[in-house]
């Protein structure tokens, strides 16, 4: 069975600086995987090289085998993937459903038409909806996606990015700067819409890390220095000394 | 915010089309056709109806326009080329006379649109590859190069005297041929009605809604499938089209263009226009085209300085309201849905008319000034009555009612402001 997501020797200089250093991961169908590791250790630029956001400088990306070289991010949302980012990345003067009912377009076929009526189509409107109340904001349908409380513009972004029905979904820090209940409604979110689905995440909070991940990779100075499930990980010294260490303690 | 007044039963259509935009049905449009029908026998001077066709011409335009300004989030400073342009060929086709006597004059419009059209795909193939500054330095560029080419090429353009024909040597229409104003009237009018819907709809169709997609935050589109890039190009074809369309009617109507239809004058007048009008709703160009083609024929003829009038409008609108007149109006839709747009008359009466009142001083001074400076004699008329304005009397008057309309208008304003916020606040209990 091939995998998911395939990383073969992926390389990133920006100029003279090696940001990722050679990354080989495998990550499974099915599997919720997490990449942790300190600040600056490269975890958005992974990101942002699989996606296409960025060409990388040597190796490979494959999705379901398939390598993902020169293709531009929009070429590699038709294949399955879709992401989700750190910063809030919606469309604020937008309202919510609107958010919502344009990340469908693509997956039901719409591609750049102009002479149907967005309105008129039951399996968009009801699909927009159905995410609506996946992700709690029926209650904000209408308003300016703009106007939302910080956590529901989270939880907007995670609809937008599981909205066009990709296999494999890929968080970038989904909870950053949350608070503690805010925190446990954006896991729960999560669980409920991966089901089923390849999770790949970048998470800062370990409660969040060990709670949702199958497996674990760390990254430091752009190098997976292992990866394991998370009991394995927690015990790997390796990965103490080099970061969980000081996350550890301070969470008791 | 209340969160009755948000709740929405999806199972009703009409309130799943209800963000975005107000006009829903075709309840809009029907009274849109009855006003148009009507329109020329309210105003029956044929001054009146040369007025409205500019308008109407205009009106089109602005709304191609908003198609990238508002709905695309594209600044173009040369949109003018796409209407000229477009507006040019049509010359060509009336001139070529073996065609055009087999040729009903109401077509006309589809070739203008499609010659904009084909210019917007050529220019758009290279323009839309990026938004922002690199698309508005582009469309600056492209239409000055256009603008140049009228006087370089002159087989198409005429040069500098420009292109004429006559819209007469059409074939007759159901037995019109377009003699008279009042035909031309009818036959903009159509236009206007079709072009404005299908742009309307145009916002309803997946395109229409990728290109706001692609407006907020092109990034995310691209993560969505969309390519920016192509959302444009379409977006930017389709503007060109109905820009199109309204260089044709300008060619039927005036029956000349020169390069005055693709300069950067007009680029900029129909910036202007559009952004006035509002570009952040559909209907918001509609109102910037007929306020600013008033200003530009009725107040032209009460006084030189129109064009600073409309200036200083333009800057009012772009400092204090950036959504335009549309903004302003939409603006009182909460107090409305609270009911408690009331709460507003009496501040609204108690400041605007001061205000008004302070503006007349200003402009009786401005106007008194640009007189002493160029006018050929002492006397001058103002506001109907007739005076000296090499004498005093006058300049304190003025002076006056500047001074103290302006000064009440501040010192009402606080008022207006509390008033403003207690009718956009929710009645208590429903937090």
């Amino acid at each position: 069975m091939t995998a998911a997501l395939e990383l073969d020797g992926l390389k990133k200089s920006f100029g003279k600086a090696e940001i990722i250093r050679g990354v080989d991961l495998s990550i499974g169908k099915g599997e919720r995987h997490a990449i942790i590791g300190p600040n600056g250790a490269g975890k958005s630029t992974l990101f942002n090289l699989i996606t296409g956001r960025f060409p990388q400088t040597a190796g490979h990306v494959r999705l379901h085998g398939e390598d993902l070289a020169g293709l531009a991010p929009f070429e590699i949302n038709r294949k399955g993937l879709s992401r989700s980012f750190q910063i809030t990345n919606i469309f604020p003067k937008m309202s919510v459903f609107e958010n919502v009912r344009c990340s469908l377009l693509w997956s039901l076929g719409y591609k750049y038409n102009f002479w149907s009526m967005v309105g008129r189509s039951r399996a968009l409107n009801e699909g927009a909806e159905e995410i609506l109340e996946q992700i709690n904001l029926s209650n904000r349908r209408d308003l300016p996606a703009g106007v939302l409380s910080y956590a529901e513009q989270r939880a907007l972004e995670i609809g937008i990015t599981i909205a066009g029905g990709a296999d494999v979904i890929m968080l970038d820090e989904p909870t950053a700067g949350m608070s503690h209940s805010e925190t446990d409604y954006i896991v729960d979110l999560i669980r409920k819409v991966t089901e089923d689905k390849t999770l790949i995440m970048v998470e800062h909070d370990m409660g969040v890390v060990f709670g949702l991940a199958d497996r674990i990779s760390v990254l430091v100075y752009g190098e997976i220095i292992a990866t394991n499930t998370p009991e394995l990980v927690r015990a790997d010294p390796k990965v103490q000394e080099a970061y969980l260490g000081a996350a550890l303690e301070a969470e008791h | 915010m209340t969160q009755t007044d948000i709740k929405t039963d999806p199972s009703k259509p009409a309130q799943r089309m209800r963000a975005g935009t107000l006009v829903t049905g075709a309840g809009p449009w029907i009274i849109a056709a009855f006003v148009l029908l009507i329109l020329p026998f309210v105003f029956q001077e044929r001054s009146a109806i040369t007025i409205m066709n500019q308008m109407a011409i205009t009106i089109i335009f602005a709304l191609a326009y908003n198609m990238l300004l508002g709905q695309g989030g594209m600044l173009s400073f040369g949109h003018a080329v796409y209407a000229g342009v477009g507006g040019f060929a049509c010359m060509h086709i009336m001139n070529a006379s073996d065609f055009f006597e087999n040729m009903p004059l109401p077509l006309l419009p589809v070739f203008g649109g499609l010659v904009g059209m084909g210019l917007a795909m050529i220019v758009g193939s290279f323009s839309t590859r990026n938004a922002g500054t690199v698309f508005a330095m582009i469309s600056l560029g492209v239409g000055e190069l256009i603008a140049a080419c009228s006087i370089i090429i002159v087989a198409f353009f005429g040069g500098e005297e420009g292109i004429s024909g006559d819209r007469t040597y059409a074939q007759p229409f159901f037995g019109v041929e377009f003699l008279q104003q009042i035909e031309v009237y009818y036959l903009i009018a159509a236009w206007l009605l079709i072009s404005a819907f299908l742009m309307y709809l145009w916002t309803r169709t997946p395109m229409g809604r990728m290109a706001n997609a692609v407006r907020d935050n092109p990034e995310r589109a691209e993560f969505l499938g969309y390519s920016a890039r192509w959302v444009r190009f379409y977006s930017f074809v389709a503007s060109g089209f109905f820009a199109g369309i309204s260089g044709a009617l300008f060619a039927i109507n005036y029956e000349i263009l020169t390069e005055e239809n693709l300069n950067a004058t007009s680029s900029g007048l129909i910036l202007l226009v559009t952004f006035l009008g509002g570009v952040g709703f559909f209907f918001g160009p509609i109102i910037g085209a007929i306020a600013f083609t008033l200003v530009q024929t009725v107040l032209s003829l009460e006084t030189d300085l129109w064009a600073l009038y409309a200036g200083a409008l333009f800057v009012a609108t772009v400092m204090y309201f950036p959504g335009g007149l549309a903004g302003l109006l939409m603006m009182h839709v909460p107090a409305f849905r609270l009911g408690k747009a009331g709460l507003l008359t009496m501040p609204y009466i108690k400041t605007l008319i001061p205000a008004a009142i302070g503006i007349i001083g200003i402009c009786g001074l401005v106007e008194m000034l640009f007189h002493m400076r160029h006018g050929s004699d002492y006397e001058m008329t103002l506001f109907w009555t007739t005076f000296d304005s090499h004498s005093v009397l006058p300049w304190i008057v003025f002076a006056a009612l500047a001074i103290v309309g302006i000064g009440i208008a501040k010192r009402t304003a606080p008022d207006l402001q509390a008033a403003w916020n207690e009718a956009n606040t929710p009645p208590k209990g429903s937090l």
